[in-house]
């Protein structure tokens, strides 16, 4: 076997309901649904959605394949990034529109204005606006002793 | 005019990709392969077998927009307002991307005279730096 450079790289996430879901990131998060398949007995098995210029999978929960959304697994370790022109008006729209703070959004030393939220269906997305163009030493530069509650300190 | 910046973006996004992605001042950033749907309906095709077939012949067959490419293609578009549809007239065709008629919307003429403006100067420099020259086709 030799190692491959692949293809592509995509997210594919599970959710109790899609149509909530789909109504969800396409109010709060300026989603398109481009393509839908359903199992014959009417659940979705996905929906492929665009989101700016990258594309997110979504499937309803198929408990037969193990397949679960996070308050079936008891939460996510999982982080959807989002990059928006405008982090404090969406992340306001998003919690408007049910999502759960879990960071404010703040200046990060990395050179975002970044915060989290967690969606409806229990996946955490992190938001932000690109601020500064940073080199990597610059960063390192900056980065802070360690975070302390939720939340990154600032030097 | 198209901004270009070099971004990198705390973790999300290394390269080189178009800024003005604003809804209010700029149009969304294409794909290699929207861009070649938006120049195939500029060019006078408007329905999907034709858009398939001029990038096709277009590239001699290099690029091939295969029916689900395109069909995402189109939706992408048409969801970003750069593309509208209409359905063909015949009752008997199928409901498929490839079947249905589509036209370049205003946002769309912008967005496709951009990316070729901005193309244009991307080549001009390829001449200038010499990278073309080595790989001229003979006629």
């Amino acid at each position: 076997m030799t190692r491959q450079r692949p293809l592509g790289l995509g997210t594919h996430i599970f959710v109790p309901d899609a149509d909530a879901a789909v109504a969800f990131y396409s109010e709060a998060f300026g989603a398109a649904e481009l393509i839908r398949h359903r199992l014959p007995d009417g659940r979705v098995l996905f929906v492929e959605l665009a989101v700016g210029p990258d594309k997110l999978l979504l499937s309803e929960e198929i408990a037969e394949l193990n397949a679960l959304a996070p308050a079936a697994l008891g939460g996510s370790p999982v982080m959807l990034l989002l990059e928006l022109e405008d982090v404090d008006g969406a992340f306001a729209h998003a919690v408007e529109m049910g999502a759960t703070v879990e960071m404010p959004v703040a200046e990060m030393f990395w050179g975002e204005r970044y915060g989290i939220v967690r969606d409806p269906f229990g996946h955490h997305w992190a938001l932000c606006t690109r601020r500064e163009e940073l080199a990597p030493d610059e960063v390192a530069d900056r980065v802070p002793p360690g975070p302390t509650d939720g939340q990154w300190t600032s030097r | 005019m198209l901004r270009i910046g070099y971004i990198q973006s705390g973790h999300i996004r290394y390269g080189l990709y178009p800024t003005a992605v604003s809804s209010a001042s700029g149009v969304p950033a294409l794909t290699t392969a929207g861009f070649q749907v938006l120049l195939a309906l500029a060019s006078g095709h408007s329905h999907g077998y034709a858009v398939m077939g001029f990038v096709d012949q277009l590239t001699d067959g290099q690029i091939r927009l295969g029916p689900g490419t395109l069909y995402r293609t189109l939706a992408r578009l048409v969801a970003d307002d750069l593309v509208s549809e209409s359905e063909t007239n015949d009752p008997n065709a199928p409901h498929d991307a490839r079947r249905r008629y589509y036209r370049l919307t205003p946002l769309g003429e912008r967005a496709v005279r951009e990316e070729a403006e901005l193309m244009a100067r991307l080549v001009d420099a390829a001449h200038t730096a010499g990278v073309l020259d080595g790989n001229r086709r003979t006629s």
